[in-house]
């Protein structure tokens, strides 16, 4: 039987669909759930969390979704050991959640993605390498270490942000799964386009079955994402962002 | 220099400490009214009047068809009011934007102290990222 995954959607999420018809696309039985239908999350396997501008970044970005009743059953479903990704704004929510990096309690959050450095929205093309171990993360234990993984950056708030004793930890508890990296696989602080702290990207938790991911994986995930691809190319073969998503449901398959 | 304060408020209906209320009454902290506002802290030696039309007449900070500014008699939160400011905002700078939350309960008084704490702790003010000044 395929995994079953739900797309959450608050008001203000924009960017279900795609993400549903990526992780279909990987082999999961991925249905979009809205805001009013928290009563059957019980149901799914795993929750993703797609970009958008839940509740529309009201006090800032994610807080009102991160308590809304929807996390209610993520939060119960992490701690049962369920999968969780988030995506740009879902990413957001769940640090305001405290998921992740979930050094802390619950809906108290130690860290946040917040406001670029440069004051502003940005969308840009990045890599993003594969930083942590395999046992460090389910979600992105089936890359090859090291992997690039292509992606798009595009947010005003990416910019990883904590105080410096909770920095120190993410960092050497392993927390920091993806970090912003170049062609060669080089990574470093000043190649997060945003000012990242870390030269983060994303973020898991102590139990390695979370995952708060800024860029989005799923906008360079099919051919047609390319201007530059060749003529007579499938339109709709898979590229490299698609390979995050397999992973997530190789996890899923395997658990 | 001096610096002072100025309120930029809302006009129309306020959606998102409409939101913040209800967010905050299903956190069981008991609110009937929340009042937002952005801050804005400026050291001047400029008038009122002009540093008024300043505001005024800058797109970025003040919408008239939207906003009233009201100039802040006091520089610190007033009873059950909390103002909420980026924690790498630099305090010196010329022009600091905070965020102004005022809340009360069902009688119209504003919140105790208490309450007011479990508000910032839990949804107001994200300790990582912000201070929350009372």
């Amino acid at each position: 039987m395929k995994a079953r995954v739900a797309v959450l959607v608050f008001p203000g999420t924009n960017s279900e669909v795609e993400t549903r018809d990526l992780l279909v696309d990987c082999g999961a039985d991925a249905r979009i759930v809205h805001w009013s239908e928290a009563a059957s999350l019980a149901y799914y396997d795993a929750f993703v969390l797609p970009g958008g501008f839940a509740y529309e970044d009201r006090i800032r970005a994610g807080a009102i979704a991160a308590h809304d009743a929807m996390l209610d059953a993520v939060i119960e479903g992490s701690e049962a050991g369920k999968l969780v990704m988030g995506i740009c704004n879902g990413a957001q929510i769940l640090l305001e959640a405290g998921l992740a990096p979930g050094t802390g309690a619950i809906r108290r959050p130690t860290a946040a993605f917040t406001h670029n450095i440069q004051g502003h929205f940005i969308c840009q093309r990045v890599l993003l390498r594969r930083d942590a171990a395999a046992e460090r993360c389910a979600i992105a234990a089936a890359l090859p270490q090291d992997a690039l993984i292509p992606a798009w950056a595009a947010h005003g708030q990416g910019r990883l942000a904590a105080s410096s004793e909770h920095l120190e930890e993410i960092e050497r508890g392993g927390y920091v799964v993806f970090r912003y990296a170049d062609v060669r696989g080089a990574t470093g602080a000043h190649l997060a386009p945003q000012g990242s702290a870390l030269g983060a990207a994303a973020l898991t938790n102590r139990r390695g079955n979370v995952l708060a991911l800024m860029p989005h994986p799923e906008r360079d995930a099919w051919n047609f994402n390319h201007l530059d691809r060749r003529e007579g190319e499938d339109v709709l073969a898979p590229s490299g962002g698609s390979a995050l998503f397999e992973s997530f449901v190789t996890a899923l398959e395997r658990m | 220099m001096e610096s002072r304060a100025y309120a930029v408020e809302l006009k129309i209906p306020d959606n998102e400490a409409y939101t913040a209320m209800r967010a905050l009454a299903r956190l069981g902290i008991p609110v009937a009214r929340v009042e937002r506002a952005d801050l804005l802290v400026i050291a001047s030696d400029e008038s009122d009047d002009m540093l008024r039309e300043r505001i005024e007449h800058d797109e970025r900070l003040f919408n008239p068809n939207k906003h009233r500014l009201e100039r802040l008699s006091d520089m610190r939160p007033r009873e059950g009011e909390v103002w909420v400011e980026m924690l790498d905002a630099p305090r010196s700078a010329p022009l600091r934007r905070l965020v102004s939350w005022r809340l009360f309960d069902q009688a119209g008084k504003p919140l105790g102290g208490e309450e007011l704490d479990a508000a910032c702790a839990r949804l107001l003010c994200n300790s990582a990222i912000e201070r929350a000044i009372r």
